[in-house]
């Protein structure tokens, strides 16, 4: 398991997009060694979501009805929405609103560990993007459950680790053009 | 130290890109999301480097509280330079853009204003040339 220092993404997998007219919507599909109790833990406690997320949570996500503000890391100027967690049956399913985009999580207990589903809506034109985004922070969970924590790696800080070529290969497999790249990419990191 | 970019607040970053694009004539320079935040800047295409214009989402009630405020005292959010408002003012009213103010002389001076669709006052301005 590398640590921060050494990790580089490996190549796009797991990903598909659910087309439904002009309602797209991306699956991501995860195996960890891990069971669906210790998956859960880290997709609703604060504490762990700080670790991997691209959000920080100020409260639970682990019971139906809780109310959490969530705090994308790395946006400028911050950027807060609150959502309401509309279902949690742990430690199998998870719902709740990221913004506009729905988040729906399922873990499968496969052969000792977890087969963990994600579905989230996300615009047509940013989809490849929000593949890459949580290609890394599953990487990242993944090494948290495993006892190498990395430390977050979401927003412009994942420009310096491979998001760009990530990008760019989910843009290839699910057949969208790459939009014009962001500032601080041309930028020398 | 440089000045990059400026920020105006939109109701809309969907419609602002198309405004600011098709009917002031910018170009999209950055259009990046994480989640539900997105990152979007337009830019001149006579200064393709030049100072960005990020169209940020009002998505708080002070955001959106501020924003009203400035359109209410019909303050412009943001002053771009033109070297001919008049053709400028033809240009955009051409594709739909609705002015507020024609093409006005003002001290030292020629001024346009133009609604946004998205919650904003755009003031275009013309330095007077003076003869030495």
């Amino acid at each position: 398991m590398p640590d921060r220092n050494t990790y580089v993404p490996g190549h796009a997998f797991g990903a598909k997009v659910l087309k439904d007219g002009e309602k797209w919507t991306l699956t991501l599909v995860r195996e960890l060694r891990h069971t669906p109790e210790r998956v859960w833990e880290a997709l609703t406690d604060p504490a762990h979501l700080r670790e991997w997320a691209p959000f920080e949570a100020d409260g639970s996500l682990g019971s139906t009805g809780n109310t959490v503000k969530l705090s994308t890391v790395g946006a400028p100027g911050g950027h807060v929405t609150e959502t309401r967690v509309t279902r949690a049956d742990a430690p199998k399913v998870l719902v709740y609103s990221w913004g506009d985009h729905d988040l729906r999580w399922e873990l499968e207990a496969v052969d000792g560990g977890t087969r963990l589903t994600l579905w989230t809506n996300i615009g047509n034109r940013f989809i490849a993007m929000g593949a890459a985004g949580w290609h890394i922070c599953f990487d990242v969970l993944d090494g948290l459950l495993k006892g190498v924590p990395m430390g977050r790696i979401v927003g412009p800080e994942a420009m310096k680790f491979g998001w760009d070529r990530l990008h760019r290969e989910y843009a290839n497999e699910f057949g969208i053009e790459v939009p014009n790249r962001p500032p601080w990419l041309s930028q020398k990191l | 130290m440089k000045i990059k970019l400026i920020s105006i607040y939109v109701d809309d970053q969907e419609k602002a890109a198309q405004f600011y694009t098709d009917t002031v004539g910018f170009k999209k320079k950055a259009d990046f999301s994480q989640g539900p935040f997105r990152w979007l800047t337009v830019a001149s295409p006579e200064e393709p480097d030049g100072t960005e214009l990020q169209l940020a989402l009002n998505n708080s009630p002070e955001a959106k509280a501020y924003q009203e405020a400035q359109f209410q005292q019909n303050r412009p959010a943001a002053m771009f330079f033109s070297d001919d408002v008049q053709a400028d003012y033809e240009r955009m009213k051409e594709r739909g853009a609705q002015f507020t103010m024609p093409p006005t002389d003002v001290t030292a001076s020629k001024i346009a204003i133009l609604n946004d669709t998205c919650g904003n006052l755009i003031q275009i301005t013309q330095l007077k040339q003076w003869q030495g």
